[in-house]
Parts: C-alpha cells; sequence; structure tokens
C-alpha cells in the first residue's frame, strides 16, 4: 500500500522534467548495491564459463602445448551432428531421464499418499523415507556396488528366487541390467524429495473438499480422480520439469558406478563430455557437446520459469 | 444430506472388522515399503558392524551375527581418511562463510526490498541454479589452470559457493518474507537505516533460515564430487568424497572398512539435512511449493 503512495508521487514528480528526485536515487541504491557482488561473482564464475565454452567450442584448444588456440568454425559441430556416437548418447539421455522421472515420481506419489494417511509412528517413518535423499551420491555408489557384487552381493539373493537364474548375474556388465540399475539407483536417491513435496501438496488440499464428495457418495477412487488429483496436479507438473532437470544433471552415480558403459549404454552427455575432456583430452569436441547441453537445459530450465511465473499469476 | 451423513458414519461404526482389516494393510503397506527404501542403508549398516566372514559368504545372512567395532581404528590407520575429512571440513566451512555472507544480502535485496530488476534478478538466479554443473567444468578447469588455481581449497570452495548460493539465496528469501513489512517500515520510519533494520529486525527474526543455508551449503561442498575430482588432483587436498571414490571393496579394502568409510561420510549429512528438510526443499523449489 505504502509503495503504491510513493510510486504515484514519484510518477508525479519526475514527470515534472525534473532530474530523478533524490529518494529515488537513494531508495534504488541499496539493493542494485546488493545485488551487485552477487550478479558479479555468479557472473564470472558460471556466466563467463559458459560464454567462454561457446567461444571454445569454434576453437580448437590445445592445453598442453602453449600454442595459441585456433579458430575452426562450425567443425566441431558438423562433426557432432554427423557422429553416431553422439546420437547413441541423446538416445541414452533421453531414455535414462524419461525412465528416472516415470519412476521417481511414481515412487514419489505413492509414497506421499501412503505417507499422508494418519498412522502411528508415521514421524519416524517419514524420517526413514528420507533417509536417500540425505546420504551423498558418493557412499550410495559404494553401497551399490557392494550390494551388486556378482560374488557376495545380497541382491543375488532375490535374483536366484526367480526361474531360471542358477548364477549370480554381472549386474553392471549387462546393458539393460545395467541401464536398470542406473535408473533405480538415480529413482532411490531422487524419490524422496518429490515424495516430500507431494505431501505438502497434499496437505494444502481443504480437508471440506473431502467431506462434501464423500456427502455425495463419492468412491475412494472418484475421491482420488475428482479432488486429490486436481488438488496437486499444479505441483505434479512442476516436479516433472524438476526431476527432468535433477536427472539430465545426474553424473556421480553413472560415472562411479559404470563410467558410461558397458560400451557406452548408459553413457549420458554429462558423462559424454566428461570422458571426452578428460579421458580423450578432446577439450574442443567436449565444449561443443557441452553447449548442445546448455541449450537443453536451457529450455527445460525455460519451461520451469514459465510455469511458475503462471503459477505466481493465478494465485495473484 | 443429514440423513445421508449420518447413515454413513453408522456404516464405518457398524463393520470393525473392516476397519481392523483396513488399519492392518496400511501398516503393512507402510512396513513393507519403510523396508524397500531403508534396506540399502540397513545393509550398509550391516556390512560394516560384522566381521568380515559373516558378509563374505554368499548367501549372507541377512540378520546381524555378531558385532564388531576395530574396522573403525583399521580405516583410519590405513587410509588417509582424516586428512581427507579434515579437507572436506575447510571446504565446507569457506563454502558455508562464503555463501551465508552473501545470501543475507542477496534474499534481503530480493525479499524486503522493492526495485526494477528484482525479478530479473531472481530468475537469473532460478537459471544458473539449473545448469549442469558439467558443462561449466571444462571452461572453468582451463581457466583456473591458466590462473595457477589448481590444487588449492579455497579455489574450489569459490567455484562451490558459485554453485550452491543461488538455492541459498532462494532459501533466505523464503525466510525473510515472513517478517512483516509493517515492522520493518516502522523501523525505517523511526530512523532506522535499510541495512540497520536487515542487522537489527531481519536476522534476528530469521536465526533457522540462517542455520538452513548454513547446513546446504555446508554439506553442498562436503558432498560435491565432480569439481573436487578434477580440480584438486594432487593427493594433499584430496577431500573425502574423492578419496572414498578410490577405495575398492574386497580387492583392496575390506568390506568392513570400506562400508565403515561410507558411515563415517554420511553420517553427518544425514543428520542435519533431514532437521532442515523443510528449508532445503523450499530453496530446492524456489519457493514454488511450500515445504
Amino acid at each position: 500500500m505504502n509503495e503504491r503512495v510513493d510510486a504515484d508521487a514519484l510518477a508525479g514528480r519526475s514527470s515534472g522534467r525534473m532530474p530523478p528526485p533524490r529518494i529515488l536515487r537513494r531508495r534504488y541504491l541499496l539493493p542494485f548495491a546488493l545485488a551487485l557482488p552477487i550478479v558479479l561473482y555468479e557472473g564470472l564464475l558460471i556466466v563467463y564459463p559458459i560464454v567462454q565454452g561457446i567461444y571454445g567450442s569454434f576453437t580448437r584448444i590445445e592445453l598442453a602445448s602453449s600454442a595459441a588456440t585456433t579458430w575452426v568454425g562450425w567443425d566441431n559441430y558438423e562433426r557432432m551432428f554427423s557422429d553416431p556416437a553422439f546420437w547413441k548418447v541423446i538416445r541414452v539421455t533421453l531414455l535414462f531421464t524419461a525412465l528416472v522421472i516415470v519412476v521417481a515420481l511414481t515412487v514419489g506419489l505413492l509414497t506421499a499418499l501412503l505417507f499422508n494417511r494418519p498412522f502411528r509412528f508415521r514421524p519416524i517413518a517419514r524420517g526413514m523415507l528420507m533417509m536417500p535423499w540425505a546420504i551423498p551420491e558418493v557412499p550410495v555408489v559404494m553401497i551399490f556396488i557392494w550390494i551388486l557384487s556378482p560374488q557376495f552381493g545380497v541382491v543375488n539373493i532375490l535374483a536366484r528366487m526367480l526361474p531360471g537364474v542358477t548364477q549370480n548375474p554381472q549386474w553392471l556388465q549387462v546393458p539393460e541390467l545395467a541401464m536398470g540399475w542406473m535408473v533405480l539407483i538415480s529413482s532411490w536417491k531422487a524419490f524422496p524429495f518429490y515424495s516430500l513435496v507431494i505431501l505438502a501438496a497434499l496437505q494444502a488440499i481443504p480437508q471440506e473438499l473431502y467431506e462434501a464428495a464423500r456427502v455425495d457418495g463419492a468412491s475412494r477412487l472418484q475421491l482420488f480422480w475428482h479432488v486429490t488429483l486436481p488438488g496437486i496436479g499444479s505441483t505434479l507438473e512442476l516436479l516433472v520439469v524438476l526431476a527432468a532437470i535433477f536427472s539430465f544433471k545426474q553424473f556421480t552415480i553413472i560415472f562411479l558406478m559404470t563410467g558410461g558403459g558397458p560400451s557406452g549404454t548408459t553413457e549420458t552427455i554429462v558423462i559424454r563430455i566428461f570422458n571426452t575432456a578428460f579421458r580423450f583430452y578432446d577439450y574442443s569436441y567436449a565444449t561443443a557437446l557441452g553447449v548442445a547441453g546448455f541449450v537443453v537445459s536451457l529450455a527445460v530450465a525455460l519451461v520451469f520459469i514459465l510455469m511458475q511465473v503462471r503459477r505466481t499469476q493465478e494465485s495473484a | 444430506m443429514v440423513a445421508q451423513v449420518e447413515e454413513s458414519r453408522a456404516a464405518t461404526s457398524r463393520r470393525p472388522v473392516q476397519r481392523l482389516i483396513n488399519s492392518t494393510l496400511l501398516y503393512l503397506t507402510v512396513a513393507v515399503v519403510s523396508l524397500i527404501i531403508v534396506f540399502p542403508v540397513y545393509w550398509m549398516m550391516i556390512s560394516t558392524f560384522q566381521p568380515s566372514k559373516y558378509i563374505l559368504h554368499f548367501p549372507p545372512p541377512l540378520l546381524p551375527q555378531e558385532l564388531y567395532f576395530d574396522q573403525f581404528a583399521e580405516l583410519f590407520s590405513e587410509h588417509p581418511i582424516a586428512r581427507w575429512l579434515r579437507n572436506s571440513f575447510l571446504i565446507a566451512v569457506m563454502t558455508m562463510l562464503l555463501c551465508m555472507a552473501l545470501s543475507v544480502l542477496g534474499a534481503f535485496a530480493l525479499s524486503n526490498l522493492r526495485w526494477p530488476g528484482r525479478n530479473l534478478f531472481g530468475l537469473f538466479l532460478l537459471v544458473t541454479q539449473m545448469l549442469p554443473e558439467v558443462l561449466i567444468l571444462i571452461p572453468l578447469y582451463i581457466l583456473y589452470r591458466r590462473l595457477n588455481m589448481l590444487n588449492s581449497i579455497p579455489s574450489l570452495a569459490l567455484i562451490d559457493a558459485a554453485f550452491i548460493l543461488p538455492i541459498c539465496i532462494w532459501i533466505l528469501k523464503g525466510v525473510f518474507d515472513n517478517v512483516p513489512a509493517e515492522v520493518l517500515d516502522a523501523s525505517v520510519v523511526d530512523g532506522c537505516t535499510e541495512l540497520g533494520a536487515l542487522w537489527r529486525i531481519v536476522l534476528p527474526l530469521s536465526a533457522p533460515g540462517l542455520a538452513a543455508v548454513a547446513v546446504v551449503a555446508f554439506f553442498f561442498a562436503w558432498n560435491e564430487y565432480l569439481y573436487a575430482g578434477i580440480m584438486l588432483s594432487s593427493g594433499d587436498f584430496m577431500p573425502a568424497s574423492v578419496g572414498l571414490s578410490t577405495l575398492k571393496a574386497i580387492a583392496q579394502t575390506p568390506v568392513e572398512q570400506y562400508m565403515a568409510a561410507g558411515l563415517v561420510f554420511s553420517v553427518l549429512p544425514v543428520v542435519f539435512y533431514l532437521a532442515m528438510q523443510r528449508y532445503i526443499v523450499s530453496g530446492l523449489t524456489a519457493g514454488a511449493v511450500k515445504g
């Protein structure tokens, strides 16, 4: 309220062709002074490297020798688009991202629905639910390397119960199994976060809606379909985009467990970028791959932001 | 309507058997789901606290057979894990201090002050938080190489802070939003400067939020693997996340030591993350969903 008055007063005065009033300069000096160091800091360590990366993707970078970088134009991109290995990486990335979104969000939704019901020990159960999320990625990798050990891994007990399995499988050597485990482990690590967010959305649904629907004789399934789902719909939409961003970024688990193998079947684009730069020392090609990844993640981030803006407009 | 409500109430109380079955099913489902979720953590414990003769056996016993505690002493004497943890701690503390200082300023500008460019500033932070870290790795690595900043703990803390700062600002913004605007206005009218109001009014009211930011920044750096592995390639500066990833179970490190290392590294983040989960979730969703 106060602000609107101020703004009108300022607009009225500044329309009189006078220099901007002192108060305006004073008012805006502080926020700009506070934001500037942050913008500079993020600009130097995030934005500047991105610009450098885009520039670098048009050059040949020689790190070992002191030779100057040479401009090569679109060479790196031509190579990328004609490289069948690149398209394989794209397919693997899409498959991995899509599977993690589906698995992590489904498990997140089901556990949220379950843990939303009142029962004794619920706080303890919820604390346990959050465990996978709180454990750092490197120990998660260590746990699963041990669980999946072909020699002594505990998961083999389950596998041996299946008909026809007489030997412990080489879990991370078979392409389909390796991909399956990457998706499962990434989802195990990620779903508690989604579950927690969905739980918060569930609890924001007014109880009166349920009561009214029950009075009208709605069945359980109808309650879920007509009250619960619309109530958490926009949250779910948002989480799909967030899950896409997070799983697209997934590096540590895949890198430490398969390194992208066997024969590239779990090599997502972030793994490929790393391998190209730090295994094959092909920095220029790696930066071109990085630009491709940047375009994709920027597009997804923009979708997220547009959804955010729409939400705030709806709630306003 | 009223008759219907009464009828349905009567119906539920008339069927105690049905209710018993329902609640049993609920508890059973909760138990099974929790078991599946927690099993990998349980297995880490089992493998840590038993002598390897039980665990190096197929099929391994699912329940603990014997407790054993020497693995921690062996782990610390056979691997430089104390130095790794010390390095992780240093990186994490520096990241935390840098983030706390900057995020207080950024969140104040984003939450309590009105200025043109405020939304743009918020969006800028949102986007920087969403880019995969690996995309910036190569240009930053080349930059750091040229500036001779590789193998330095403060240099890595600078990068870690840049990655986690946007989330910290969004967390704190959510906390600062709860400070009533009237209180701030009143203090400014009373002759307090805006920065004075931040120091005397906003910060004291936001202690839990500040703690959350400290936790998030500290453990982001503590857990971080990718940049630590590239920027601190020399063994002297190796943090625990990188150090642990070099351990090879069975072949080089006995399983109970291997799992004990994972456990030692996870205890702190688990305790603090669980305590601060609300704030962390709200920051990661940029306040879109109230956690």
